[in-house]
């Protein structure tokens, strides 16, 4: 838990300087165990609303703040996630989860309308405008992929008395991979465009290449007590490098920057504030580490991290080289990354059953924690496919002797209709210290209609991740990561439902035709035909010999006929 | 009955029973007996075969079951003909909603309206008594009318109604006048009349020597040509562009067809008309500064004025952005022609157009020590016009690194000027007088573009004839068509461009409908190769039993005639 705290210190440091500049970018790297490097760029501009009211946009993208005024966003949160970050290694997430989505993309936002179908409307406007920013497939969600939640997600912005006119939309695509040509418009988006600062560090074949990769943006509007309300655009990249595989052909347990993200760092951003070093690292005090001329080392005072300050026009890069395990200075893992700190809880998901009738679903919900109680949300967004057996929803724990078996509190279901909208199920639920929650439920799979098909059928349909909310403790005495809110959120199933043979419809046009064609024949002769007695017909000469004799028959007729 | 001992046989089958059966039967038993007979094919080969045949002839058939089966022959067809086939074609056609073909070929080629309308001028002459003034306009207008190629233009010229307080209220005698000639005697100095325009109201001066004052018996004089001369300068531009439109469009007219070369390559510049425009202000810098500037007060200084008269014909949202290390497409120092139109770094800068369907005009000013090549004639030194897009303007580098207003003026007036004729505003006259005219012309411009899109429509249906044409876009045809009445019968008034322009819209949306597209390439002969397996095992027993009854049924009449 120590090392967590570490971990907030440079966060805490950034909430104090949230508003001190208009435009702030800081890199956070933090190795992991396994030869894993999380790297955390953020980047963050503010707006006053009235120069935003205006249109007239200096660091907030114009593009992006177009569509947010055209439709009436009050606050928008859009995630591009790859991957599956590995908490049984990797340990807690950055931000603590809440800047990263389920796999695929993920958009959520709180606009402002009078009534539900405007509050649709709008959203059908923001997620096709929305689309062609961000070249990604976000048109696709329509109604029966979005969804209100009720208990999930809370605005983070200060709103006002504009709370009551806010509808909160949130929709999800599973399928949506993301690449290279969602990263440039993001890229786009920020003031310096990737040319200086940290983010000319970004790369495409990098960035995709990693194990776990999440891109978030989030806007919000925010009032700082005796300021001016300000917009701020907040973006996150988090990716998970390995470096072994980010630095090939080169081998050895020596990296630098400028190795794993193949360019060096061009410069600082002259927009930020000089005083905020750019570029920090989370690792122990006794690792060595060496930088490029020109930069100052900041080390923090609880030895578990340092900062970089580096010259504005030079190129930087820092090398970790190879730790000496013997010799006069020896040393041991301890020193080579901070240990990475437990997670509240461990969640994973997978289908149960067999057959392409039925199914289930099981999500193992897993309290690390020996002597504090998690309290969480649980959010299922079900494709309208997936048909839901509310009453086979069941909650199992395993652990603790003693504990109760009330472990769901509150169950908000929307349930499914067909072709309009999906399954929405929220559960608030507790799982006790040190024990394991197993959260069933079966489903039953629906035969789709024949255009309704994706054309690769066979590769089955992806369910979003759910999403897992965990409330802040009401306890004065929990541990400091509890007492705000964090995020986290299972990855995505592949359902499989059974697929017809696409080139039924002709064979059934094919075989209707046939059987009508032979009935109407049978019944068409027997009306038209006249039947008379076996002796009565023209002599039968059946099958081949027949026809031959017939046909000898008649030659002699001829050659007799000439012979005479 | 076994099927063995059936033996069934269509009735026209059997040519070899041929002789057995006429002798067998008298000639005087009727036709049917007789009717299997093939008369010429039965002569020759039975001879040899039949004397063995064990079989005997099959007994007449009746009149009543040979009618019958006429009859079931008939009425299978009957039911095919009348009732299968049309309910075939009727569910697999393509849904045609019905086109007022002919009134909109009427509207393309400008059958149903003539965009030539009158401008009424007014003839102000506070010193000539009511006759005199009356007589002036006659005469004026003969001069006028007699005028050689003047074309198109009805200017319609009326006295003034003398008013008792004169000099108070100069200009606005009636509101829909398109200009005021004022007439005022000059001192005895003056030798020739002399015209002088207002720059702000729209009022041609003319002062004429006391020589020239006309009295109420004048049929010709010389203050009545030099009046009629300076009108048809004033018109002459906009009759030329008018000329220009009609000539353009699909309206054939055989007495535009010299079209000015600077005409054509000024209206090819300007925008398409519409009720908003967006105009978007960008700061681009190659560098990191400068990265503010003082745009509000320049725009509200420089721009504003030239916005507020544009205010009755157009809308305009303005936003405004700074965009910093954006690199231009050409990099050399000096540009040439070739370089400006690549210039414009269309990939990677933002420039989006906005949302919510207004054009957008861009106005990029860029701040570089580039310079153009002297030998350009599409811009001044500094700046250059992009066709329908915006234009440019290169700023030389600030010393500091915010821009200041007064630093801005010269671009923004620039852009005034260029906005104006994005805008296709008429060069000549005073300000106002090229605003009304540019209300006139666009309505032509308007009208003529619904009309062509109408007749387009009509030769499209026309000429796809499987095309789908929903009923949306029938609609959408009716509403154009009554917008452009409107517009025709009150040509030249403001709510005539207002017309024009939903007629337009209308057309447009009509034309480019998407279910229209989506039929294109199901033709009837897919249709028809769907439905083959049914159509060809049914058709061929039903032609079949046809052709066999239709032989029988001419063998039957052979014979009768023969008999007879």
């Amino acid at each position: 838990m120590r090392s967590f705290l570490s971990y907030l210190i440079p966060l805490l440091f950034l909430v104090f300087d949230v508003f001190a500049s208009d435009y702030h970018e800081q890199l956070n790297l933090k190795p992991l165990p396994q030869s894993s490097l999380l790297a955390s760029f953020n980047f963050r501009s503010n707006t006053t609303l009235t120069q935003f009211a205006a249109h007239n946009f200096r660091y907030f993208p114009r593009s992006l703040g177009q569509i947010l005024q055209h439709v009436g966003t009050r606050e928008l949160h859009l995630r591009f996630s790859l991957g599956r970050w590995d908490a049984e290694s990797w340990g807690a997430r950055p931000w603590d989860g809440t800047k990263e989505g389920g796999t695929g993309v993920e958009l959520w936002a709180w606009l402002e309308a009078d009534t539900e179908e405007e509050a649709d409307h709008k959203w059908l406007t923001l997620t096709n405008a929305l689309s062609g920013l961000f070249c990604a497939s976000l048109n696709f969600i329509d109604e029966t992929r979005t969804t209100r939640p009720v208990m999930s997600f809370r605005p983070e912005g200060d709103h006002g008395p504009a709370i009551d006119r806010m509808h909160l939309l949130h929709g999800v695509l599973p399928h949506e991979i993301v690449c290279t040509e969602n990263l440039t418009p993001f890229l786009k988006l920020l003031p310096c465009k990737g040319k200086a600062g940290i983010s000319s560090l970004l790369d495409g074949h990098k960035l995709f290449d990693a194990t776990w990769q999440s891109m978030a943006i989030d806007i919000r509007p925010l009032c700082p007590p005796g300021q001016e309300c300000v917009l701020q655009i907040e973006q996150t990249i988090d990716m998970v490098l390995d470096i072994e595989r980010s630095k090939r052909p080169r081998a050895g347990e020596e990296w630098s920057l400028d190795q794993l993200f193949g360019k060096y760092l061009k410069g600082t951003c002259p927009l930020t504030d000089p005083d905020v070093p750019p570029v920090c690292i989370q690792v122990p005090e006794r690792r060595d580490i060496f930088s490029t001329g020109g930069a100052v080392e900041i080390k923090n005072p609880n030895g578990l991290s340092r900062c970089y300050q580096i010259s504005p026009e030079r190129d930087f890069s820092m090398i970790l080289p190879r730790m000496p395990r013997d010799g006069d200075n020896p040393k041991t893992t301890a020193d080579e990354h901070v240990q990475p700190g437990t997670p509240l809880l461990y969640a994973e998901r997978s289908f149960t059953g067999h057959g392409q009738e039925r199914g289930g679903v099981q999500s193992i919900l897993t309290n690390p924690s020996p002597d504090t109680e998690v309290e969480f949300v649980y959010m299922e967004s079900l494709p309208w496919f997936m048909r839901v057996y509310l009453h086979t929803l069941k909650a199992r724990v395993e652990g603790t002797s003693g504990a109760k078996d009330d472990l769901i509190e509150e169950i908000y279901y929307r349930p499914a209709l067909d072709r309009a909208r999906g399954t929405q199920l929220e559960l608030r639920m507790r799982v006790p210290p040190a024990s394991t929650v197993f959260l069933t439920y079966d489903f039953e799979k629906s035969v789709l209609r024949y255009t309704e098909y994706p054309p690769d059928a066979n590769r089955g349909f992806d369910v979003a991740a759910s999403i897992i909310t965990i409330l802040p403790s009401t306890s004065p005495n929990a541990p400091p990561t509890l007492q705000k809110t964090s995020n986290l959120r299972t990855t995505s199933l592949l359902l499989s439902l059974p697929t017809p043979d696409f080139s039924m419809p002709y064979n059934v046009i094919i075989f209707t035709s046939t059987a009508i064609a032979l009935a109407f024949g049978g019944l068409y002769n027997i009306l038209v035909r006249r039947f008379v007695g076996a002796d009565e017909g023209p002599e039968e000469v059946g099958g081949l010999r027949g026809k031959i004799a017939l046909l000898v028959a008649k030659l002699k007729s001829v050659t007799k006929g000439k012979v005479d | 009955m076994s099927s063995s001992t059936i033996r069934s046989r269509k009735d026209a089958s059997a040519p070899s029973e041929a002789e057995a059966t006429t002798t067998a039967t008298g000639p005087e038993r009727d036709a049917t007996v007789t009717k299997p007979n093939g008369p010429e094919s039965a002569t020759t080969t039975t001879t040899v075969t039949k004397p063995k045949s064990k079989f005997k002839p099959p007994p007449p058939e009746q009149d009543s079951h040979i009618f019958r089966r006429s009859l079931i022959i008939a009425s299978f067809w009957l039911l095919v003909l009348c009732l299968g086939i049309p309910i075939w074609w009727k569910t697999t056609s393509i849904y045609r909603a019905s086109l007022p073909l002919n009134q909109m070929m009427d509207w393309a080629n400008g059958k149903a309206c003539s965009p030539v309308f009158p401008i009424r001028i007014a003839i102000e002459a506070p010193d000539l008594n009511g006759q005199e003034a009356q007589s002036i306009t006659s005469i004026t207008q003969y001069a006028l009318d007699t005028m050689p190629d003047f074309p198109g233009h009805r200017l319609r010229l009326e006295a003034a109604p003398p008013t008792p307080s004169e000099g108070t209220s100069p200009s606005n005698g009636h509101d829909d006048n398109a200009l005021v000639v004022r007439l005022t005697p000059g001192d005895a100095a003056t030798s020739a009349p002399v015209s002088s325009t207002h720059s702000h109201v729209p009022v041609l001066e003319i002062t004429y020597p006391p020589s020239m004052r006309p009295t109420a018996e004048t049929t010709s004089s010389g203050l009545a040509t030099y009046i009629a001369a300076q009108l048809r300068d004033t018109f002459a531009e906009e009759q030329a562009i008018t000329s220009y439109f009609l000539a353009t469009s699909t309206i054939s007219s055989d007495q535009h067809t010299g079209i000015d070369e600077p005409l054509a390559k000024r209206m090819t510049r300007s925008m398409k008309y519409s009720g908003t425009y967006h105009l978007t202000f960008s700061l681009f810098t190659s560098g990191s500064t400068p990265s503010s500037w003082d745009i509000d007060s320049a725009i509200d200084q420089y721009m504003r004025p030239v916005l507020d008269l544009l205010q009755p014909i157009h809308n305009f949202t303005i936003d405004t952005q700074v965009q910093l290390y954006a690199v231009p497409g050409v990099q050399s120092q000096s540009l040439t022609k070739e370089d400006l139109a690549s210039f414009i770094n269309a990939a990677e800068w933002p420039l989006s157009p906005s949302i919510g369907g207004a054009p957008t005009l861009n106005f990029v000013i860029f701040v570089g020590d580039q310079t153009i090549g002297l030998n350009s004639e599409e811009g001044t030194s500094r700046s250059w016009l992009a066709p329908q897009w915006g234009s440019v303007y290169l700023l030389s580098p600030p010393t500091t690194s915010h821009v200041s207003s007064e630093f801005l003026k010269q671009p923004i007036l620039t852009f005034a000027s260029h906005l104006l004729s994005l805008l296709g505003t008429p060069q000549s006259g005073s300000l106002p007088m090229r605003l009304s005219t540019l209300a006139r012309v666009r309505s032509v411009d308007m009208l003529l573009r619904a009309s062509s899109s109408l007749g387009s429509l009509a030769r499209l249906s026309l000429a796809l004839p499987s095309i789908s044409i929903p009923s949306s876009v029938a609609d959408g045809v009716a509403k154009s068509i009554h917008h452009l009445e409107l517009a025709c019968s009150k040509l030249g008034s403001t709510e005539s461009l207002e017309h024009a322009r939903i007629a337009e819209t209308e057309a447009e949306q009509a034309f480019f409908e998407k279910s229209m597209v989506g039929q294109l390439y199901f033709p009837d002969e897919h249709k028809v190769a769907v439905y083959l397996p049914l159509l060809g095992p049914v058709g061929v027993p039903l032609v079949m039993g046809l052709l066999t009854e239709f032989k029988a049924w001419k063998a039957r009449r052979q014979l009768k005639a023969k008999t007879s």
